[in-house]
C-alpha cells in the first residue's frame, strides 16, 4: 500500500516537474520570440518616421505598444544613437540603456530586453530598444504549478482508493506468503506450508512457494547427511594424519638421538658458515648450548677460525669434494680433531651445505706426544748407554790394565818380596778403584724415576742432613756455608740428598783455600724459564756457589757427562760420575741443571726444579739463614 | 566659375536655411528607399541611380557627401545638375526650386519630381517640401506619382500630406 502510494507520488511529481520545466523553457522561448516579432514589426513601421524626421509618427507608432501590457519601455534611437522617440512618452532615466548594445534579445533579471535595427532596404536608419516584463511568464507558471498540484492530489486520492481495493485480492495473500517466508527463514523450519486460498495467480504462487519449500527440505536433509559423512571422513583423516605425524616425529627423535649420541662432532653449515645442524657433542666441545649453536655464525662465534684451514676445507667441500683432514688443531686450546668435510647437495644437484664430522683425537695426539717423549727419552738413554759402554770400557780398563801389568810384574818379581809387595799393593788399589767405579756405575744406573717415590721434600731438611754428614770435613776444612731458606719440593728424598751431597762434596773437593759455599733460592717465572722449561711452569732456582778452583767455561757441558773428568785421578780423586749423577737426578725431577764457572775463582751450579701446586705456597717455617761457620 | 558662385551663394545662406537644405538633401536620398521605380527605369543592374538637380542647387557639396558610396539595390547613386530640363536624360529623382511648369514636359517619365514651390504638388509635381512648426514636411501628389508608375510606400504616405 505504502509502496504503491510512494511509486504513484514519485512518478507524478517527476512527471509534473518535467512538464513544468519543459513548459518554462518553451514559454521563455516563446516570449522571447514574441518580443522579437513585436520589435521587428515596430522597427519596420518606424523607418519612415526616422527617415523623414517625423517624431509625431514615431510617437504614434510607439504608443501603439500600450496594448502589449508586458512592454515596460520602448525606445527609438536615430542613426547617430540619439533618442528619437519613446514609450511611454516620458521615460525614467533608469529605463534608458547607457549605450546601444548588440542586436538580439536576452533575459536580464526580471526583464527580457533587446535591440532591433531599424532599416529600410539597405539603409540603417536607427535602433529600437524594447524591454518586456517577465511577470507574465511567472504568472503563467504559478498557474501551471497550481494545476499540477491539484492533479497530483487528485491522482493520489485515486491511487489510494484503487490500491485499497487491489490489496484485498492481491497484496494480502502475498503478504501472508511473505510472513510464512520470514517464519521459515527465522526458524529454519522447512516443514511450514502456506495455505492456498484462491485458484488465480496468487494460488499458483502459493503452490510454487510450497513446492520450493518441499525441495529445500529434501535438499537440506541431503546436505545434512553429506555433512555428517564429511565430518566423519575429516575425523578419520585427522586421526591418520596424527598417527603419521607421531611416527614421523618419533623417527625424527630417533635420528636426533643417534646424531646426539655420536661421540663425533656432527655439524652442517651453509655457505656463509651459519650452523644449520649441530649435535650434542658439538655443543659439549664448543662449550655452547646446542640451541645457541644452531643458527649462529661460525665466523662470528669463533673469529679465530678464519685463520685455520678448516675454512679452506669447507670451501673445498662446497666445490663438491669430500675432504679429509687427518689432524686439525682446533682453535679451542688443546683440542685436536680428525675432520671430514662432506658436501651436501640440494634437489638441484648443487652443493649448498657442508656436513662436518669431527672426531676428537686429542687423547690420541696426547698419547702420541707421550710416546714421542718416551721415545726421545729412550733414545737419550740409549745414547747414554753407548757413552756409558764406551767410557766404562775405557775407564774400567784402566785399573784392569794396571792389575794385568802389575800382576805380570809381580809374577816376574816373586823373588823380590819388596817389589812384589809394592806391585801387589798397586793391584789392590786398582782393584779397589775398580770396585768404586763399578759401585758408582751401579749407583747411576739404579737411579729410578718411579713416581710413587715422589713425596714432599723439605730442602732445608736435606741441607741439614748434608751438613751433619759432612760435619767432620767441614770442621777440617773450616768451610763457611751460607744458606737461604729453601723451598719444599716434590721429589725423591734419597735422590735429592744425593744431589746436594755430590754438589757439596765437589765444592769441598775442588778447593785450595778455605771453602765458602753459598746456597740461594728464588722462583723464576715461566717467561724466564723459556729455553729449558716446560711452557707455563714456574721453577725454583737453587744456586750452589763456591770459591773453588773452577774450570774453563767451555767444559760447562762436558762436566755433566758420565766419567768425564777434567783432572787426573791423582790430582783430585773421583769416579767422574758425580755430576752425571746430579744431572740425572735433576732430570728425574723434571728439572734442569747448568753450571757457570770462572777458573780459579769459583763455580756456580744452577738447579731448576718445577714449582708444583702443593709446594707453591708452602714455604716451610725455617730460620732465615743457616749460616754455619764451624 | 559656377562652383564658385554656388559656394558663395551657399555661404551667404542663413544657418537655419542651411540646416533645412541639409535635411532636404537627406530626404532626397531617403526617398530612394521608400519609392519603387518600374524595372525599365534602369538599363542594367549596375546603371546609376540618378538624383538630378535642375536650376539653382541649394545643397552644394552636402548632397554629394550624403550619397557618397551609397547604392539603391545594386545601383550606385550619382548626383547630376542641370540648367535646362531638356538636358535631363536618365533621372530617377529630380529636385527643382523652379515651379512645376519648368518640368511639365517630364510628366510621363518615371521621375520622382520634388520641389519646394508653393503650388508644386498641386500643379502636378509629386512631392513638395514645406515648413510647418519649424519642421520640414512633405506634401505628396499620389495621382501624379501613380501616373508616372511610381509606387510610394504607405509608410511614407502615412507621415505626408497627401493630395489627389
Amino acid at each position: 500500500m505504502r509502496v504503491i502510494m510512494l511509486v504513484c507520488g514519485t512518478v507524478l511529481v517527476l512527471t509534473c516537474t518535467a512538464f513544468l520545466f519543459y513548459e518554462y523553457i518553451t514559454y521563455r522561448d516563446i516570449t522571447k520570440r514574441e518580443l522579437q516579432t513585436l520589435g521587428q514589426v515596430t522597427a519596420s513601421n518606424s523607418t519612415a518616421a526616422l527617415a523623414f524626421d517625423s517624431k509625431e509618427d514615431a510617437d504614434e507608432i510607439l504608443q501603439a505598444l500600450k496594448l502589449q501590457k508586458h512592454i515596460v519601455v520602448a525606445l527609438l534611437f536615430d542613426k547617430d544613437g540619439k533618442l528619437f522617440a519613446s514609450y511611454p512618452l516620458s521615460v525614467s532615466p533608469e529605463n534608458v540603456p547607457s549605450s546601444i548594445g548588440k542586436y538580439g534579445y536576452r533575459f536580464t533579471g526580471k526583464f527580457i530586453e533587446g535591440f532591433e535595427p531599424v532599416t529600410q532596404g539597405d539603409e540603417r536608419l536607427g535602433t529600437l530598444f524594447l524591454r518586456s516584463d517577465t511577470k507574465a511568464i511567472y504568472q503563467r507558471f504559478v498557474l501551471y504549478g497550481i494545476i499540477a498540484l491539484a492533479f497530483i492530489l487528485l491522482s493520489f486520492v485515486f491511487a489510494y482508493l484503487l490500491s485499497k481495493r487491489l490489496q484485498a485480492s492481491i497484496s494480502d495473500p502475498i503478504l501472508e506468503l511473505a510472513d510464512k517466508a520470514k517464519i521459515v527463514s527465522d526458524k529454519k523450519d522447512y516443514s511450514i506450508r502456506a495455505e492456498k486460498k484462491t485458484g488465480d495467480e496468487i494460488g499458483t504462487l502459493t503452490d510454487a512457494f510450497n513446492h520450493m519449500l518441499t525441495q529445500i527440505q529434501i535438499q537440506n536433509d541431503e546436505i545434512n547427511a553429506l555433512n555428517a559423512n564429511l565430518e566423519q571422513k575429516v575425523v578419520i583423516r585427522t586421526r591418520e594424519l596424527q598417527k603419521a605425524n607421531n611416527s614421523l616425529s618419533e623417527q625424527n627423535e630417533f635420528i636426533q638421538t643417534i646424531i646426539d649420541s655420536s661421540v663425533d662432532v656432527i655439524a652442517v653449515f651453509d655457505k656463509d658458515f651459519n650452523c644449520l645442524v649441530a649435535n650434542k657433542q658439538a655443543a659439549n666441545i664448543y662449550g655452547n648450548k646446542k640451541d645457541e649453536l644452531v643458527g649462529s655464525n661460525l665466523l662470528k662465534t669463533f673469529p679465530a677460525i678464519k685463520e685455520t684451514n678448516l675454512i679452506a676445507n669447507v670451501e673445498k667441500a662446497f666445490k663438491g669434494e669430500t675432504v679429509y683432514d687427518h689432524v686439525y688443531k682446533s682453535v679451542i686450546p688443546g683440542h685436536f680433531f680428525q675432520n671430514f668435510f662432506i658436501p651436501l647437495k640440494n634437489d638441484k644437484d648443487v652443493v649448498d651445505r657442508v656436513l662436518i664430522i669431527a672426531h676428537d683425537i686429542t687423547s690420541i695426539i696426547g698419547a702420541n706426544e707421550e710416546l714421542k717423549q718416551l721415545n726421545a727419552e729412550l733414545e737419550k738413554s740409549n745414547r747414554d748407554l753407548e757413552q756409558f759402554a764406551y767410557v766404562a770400557s775405557h775407564d774400567l780398563q784402566e785399573p784392569l790394565r794396571k792389575i794385568q801389568i802389575f800382576s805380570e810384574l809381580s809374577t816376574k818379581n816373586l823373588q823380590h818380596q819388596d817389589i812384589a809387595k809394592r806391585y801387589l799393593e798397586k793391584i789392590q788399589s786398582s782393584a779397589k778403584r775398580m770396585t768404586d767405579l763399578i759401585k758408582a756405575v751401579l749407583n747411576y744406573s739404579r737411579l729410578s724415576k718411579s713416581s710413587n717415590e715422589f713425596t714432599n721434600v723439605d730442602l732445608n731438611e736435606v741441607m741439614r742432613n748434608m751438613q751433619v754428614d759432612f760435619e767432620l770435613l767441614i770442621e777440617e776444612k773450616k768451610a763457611i756455608i751460607k744458606c737461604d731458606p729453601l723451598p719444599l719440593v716434590k721429589g725423591i728424598p734419597l735422590q735429592l740428598n744425593q744431589l746436594f751431597l755430590n754438589l757439596f762434596s765437589n765444592s769441598m773437593k775442588f778447593s785450595e783455600k778455605q771453602p765458602e759455599i753459598t746456597v740461594t733460592s728464588s722462583i723464576i717465572s715461566p717467561d724466564q724459564a723459556q729455553g729449558f722449561g716446560k711452557n707455563g711452569t714456574s721453577y725454583h732456582q737453587i744456586v750452589f756457589s763456591d770459591n773453588g778452583i773452577g774450570f774453563d767455561q767451555q767444559y760447562a757441558e762436558q762436566v755433566f757427562s758420565i766419567f768425564q773428568r777434567l783432572h787426573s785421578n791423582d790430582q783430585y780423586a773421583g769416579t767422574g760420575i758425580g755430576l752425571a749423577l746430579c744431572k740425572k737426578i735433576v732430570e728425574n725431577h723434571s728439572g734442569y741443571i747448568s753450571v757457570k764457572s770462572d777458573q780459579g775463582k769459583g763455580t756456580s751450579f744452577f738447579i731448576y726444579l718445577p714449582v708444583t701446586q702443593s709446594d707453591d705456597n708452602v714455604q716451610p717455617a725455617q730460620s732465615n739463614i743457616v749460616a754455619t761457620k764451624i | 566659375m559656377v562652383v564658385l558662385l554656388v559656394m558663395t551663394g551657399f555661404s551667404l545662406q542663413s544657418h537655419s536655411q542651411t540646416r533645412a537644405n541639409q535635411v532636404k538633401a537627406v530626404f532626397l536620398f531617403n526617398f530612394a528607399q521608400f519609392v519603387d521605380w518600374p524595372a525599365n527605369s534602369f538599363s542594367s543592374p549596375t546603371s546609376p541611380f540618378v538624383i538630378g538637380i535642375l536650376g539653382n542647387d541649394p545643397f552644394g557639396f552636402y548632397i554629394d557627401k550624403v550619397i557618397e558610396g551609397e547604392k539603391v539595390d545594386s545601383h550606385p547613386i550619382v548626383v547630376q545638375r542641370y540648367n535646362d530640363a531638356d538636358d535631363i536624360r536618365n533621372c530617377n529623382i529630380l529636385f527643382t526650386s523652379k515651379s512645376y511648369s519648368a518640368i511639365k514636359n517630364l510628366q510621363n517619365r518615371s521621375i520622382l519630381t520634388v520641389g519646394d514651390q508653393n503650388d508644386f504638388a498641386a500643379d502636378g509635381g509629386m512631392i513638395r517640401f514645406f515648413i510647418e512648426n519649424n519642421k520640414i514636411k512633405l506634401q505628396i501628389n499620389l495621382k501624379a506619382a501613380k501616373a508616372a508608375s511610381l509606387n510610394i510606400s504607405s509608410k511614407l504616405l502615412r507621415l505626408a500630406d497627401v493630395i489627389e
